[in-house]
């Protein structure tokens, strides 16, 4: 089976969700089958500034093909075309959509916001119009960028799309609706991604199954070596992600460190990954930047539990692999996905103010008995949804049908 | 307090969440319950008080033997005694020889005082125990509103850290945005 797979941005540093779970699933599929991913020059998405050189290269055994990004993102620009589109607050807090708004959008203003929000790869697009027979199949990440946008009806008959939506109100642009209808088949992370997309595109919503991503898991978890490292003592909880707006960290440190003061609590907040936002001073915030992926597992079997603040998240891989080192954890209850996990799988508690936040944190951090029980859920969850061949075998059953089309168009 | 308890061996994420918002809203009706504060109360004497000094378990004493600080006083104390049946003889002579002892000094002012003096010293403790009490509760809301002081004070450095990159925003257009990119995603 030939694939390609189509992303914004690849590489093994970059740590955005969308793109892990893209060369996760790449990596995993290159053992079936001839695997090339098509994305861009770009790292960082922010700016969307070339950083790769153009053409093909290899990683961990995976085809690239990168696309120059013709014009990098104007953040004004950007902003005020967020703020016409989605209402002035949506301009600087995610998630603040005035839907009605959205939907009433005008189609040349969409446009507009789509390429300024990028990347912007017209060559990319080009190259998948005219290469759409080399491969049996193509997999599409996040729905929202531009090359998913533009490519995806360039080659809609051979396209899966795995559009990582979070319930953030963009798919609520008029030029997303016809996006969700076209390929032969969604890859949802979620029953309730894929609610929240049926009822924005209603019955036309193409099929296609919930399937989600596994890890690479590691072969062994050293947590006395992450606390020598590190120099930690004494039980923290573990964020793992972009320290950012985005994912709700400004409010997670409001919530963490009153719950220190309150309650005297010794316990501290260790911090992986790259962080684009002022980290308070204080004892308890402990920020190690980006770290590799050895270094995470090590942290996660240190740590007591596993906090994930986002209101944003399609699936939370972090999530997923803090269940699989059977460690408990406390997400954000307004995010449906999350507390849909953690009610499914029994292992994590939600909070939706400080004083639940509190509560459930001193739960947790006081009973070690529901903290291990919680854990041993967690992975029993993570084997019988998000092992590496589960996930595998889903994705093989949905690309079939399009291997098979493929196969007698060439005959 | 009572300890927060899971009771199923199998965890229901659904039941512990019911039971969090419980035991929020339990919290949100009063502070903390009277049971709760009396507990506090004492402990807070007891972490206050040198106990060569001071008996920690004043409140408990108070309540529990009242005949260990306060006397009961009536009109026939002055003339009962403890000594049996020679004491029931006394108290029958004492009686007889009442109108004698009236012509050397008038009793009844002091009677009068001690019964008044007995009553106060059960309305001080009473006072006592009640004041002790409410300073708990007085204590743990200023503590509360300390924290929640610290909390809005963090809000305000939030927004004027949310308001500095907005106007940064609108001083550096056209220059290089890189830092003040309010992204999509």
């Amino acid at each position: 089976m030939r694939l390609a797979f189509v992303v914004q941005r690849y590489g093994a540093s970059i740590a955005g969700g969308a793109e892990y779970h893209c060369r996760l699933v790449a990596e995993r599929l290159a053992r079936r089958a001839r695997v090339e991913v098509i994305t861009t020059c770009a790292s960082d998405y922010l700016t969307w500034a070339n950083c790769e050189p153009e053409g093909l290269s290899e990683l961990n055994g995976v085809a690239v093909r990168r696309f120059a990004v013709e014009r990098p993102r104007d953040a004004v620009r950007f902003a005020e075309l967020t703020a016409r589109l989605f209402g002035e607050p949506a301009r600087t807090e995610p998630g603040r959509v005035d839907v009605e708004r959205a939907r009433r959008a005008a189609p040349a203003d969409a446009e507009r916001w789509l390429e300024e929000q990028g990347p912007f790869a017209p060559g990319l697009v080009r190259h998948l119009a005219a290469s759409r027979r080399d491969h049996d199949a193509f997999v599409f990440f996040s729905y929202r960028y531009y090359p998913t946008c533009r490519g995806l009806p360039a080659v809609a008959e051979r396209a899966l799309l795995v559009p990582t939506a979070e319930d953030d109100g963009a798919y609520h642009l008029p030029l997303y609706p016809p996006l969700f209808r076209a390929p032969r088949a969604i890859v949802f992370n979620s029953v309730e991604e894929r609610e929240m997309l049926r009822r924005a595109v209603g019955p036309s919503l193409a099929g296609g199954d919930v399937v989600g991503v596994g890890s690479e898991v590691p072969a062994r978890m050293d947590a006395e070596g992450f606390r020598r490292r590190h120099g930690i003592d004494g039980p923290f909880l573990l964020y793992v992600g972009r320290v950012d707006l985005n994912k709700g960290c400004p409010q997670l440190f409001e919530l963490f460190l009153r719950y220190r003061r309150e309650t005297g609590s010794r316990l501290r907040l260790v911090l992986l990954g790259q962080s684009v936002l002022p980290i308070p001073n204080d004892a308890g915030l402990v920020p190690l930047g980006f770290k590799p992926d050895q270094e995470k597992w090590d942290a996660l079997s240190a740590s007591l539990a596993f906090v994930m603040p986002s209101r944003f998240e399609s699936l939370s891989i972090a999530t997923l692999e803090a269940w699989w080192a059977e460690r408990p954890v406390l997400v954000n209850a307004k995010c449906d996905v999350l507390r849909g996990q953690c009610k499914r799988s029994n292992a994590g508690l939600y909070y939706a103010s400080y004083e639940e936040f509190r509560e459930a944190l001193a739960l947790l951090e006081s009973n070690a008995d529901l903290r291990e029980r919680m854990g041993r859920k967690g992975r029993a969850y993570y084997e019988a949804n998000y092992a590496g061949n589960v996930i595998e075998t889903k994705y093989l059953a949905l690309l079939e049908p399009l291997r098979a089309a493929s196969a007698r168009l060439t005959a | 307090m009572p300890a927060f308890e899971i009771g199923s061996k199998d965890v229901d994420v659904e039941e512990i969440m019911k039971a969090i918002r419980k035991r929020i809203d339990e919290k949100k009706q009063r502070l903390y319950t009277d049971q709760e504060i009396q507990e506090i109360a004492e402990r807070r004497l007891d972490a206050v008080l040198d106990a060569h000094d001071f008996n920690s378990d004043l409140i408990a004493d108070f309540r529990a033997q009242p005949e260990r600080w306060n006397f009961a006083f009536e009109a026939e104390t002055l003339y009962r005694s403890s000594r049996g049946f020679v004491g029931a003889v006394l108290r029958g002579l004492r009686g007889a020889l009442r109108p004698v002892q009236k012509l050397f000094w008038n009793p009844n002012p002091m009677i009068s005082a001690l019964s008044r003096q007995s009553e106060l010293n059960r309305y001080y403790v009473h006072l006592l125990h009640n004041l002790a009490l409410e300073l708990t509760r007085l204590n743990l809301e200023v503590q509360d509103l300390k924290n929640r002081n610290l909390q809005l004070q963090g809000r305000v450095e939030l927004l004027a850290r949310r308001e500095k990159t907005l106007e940064s925003m609108v001083v550096f257009r056209g220059e290089d945005e890189s830092g003040a990119a309010p992204e999509g995603r």
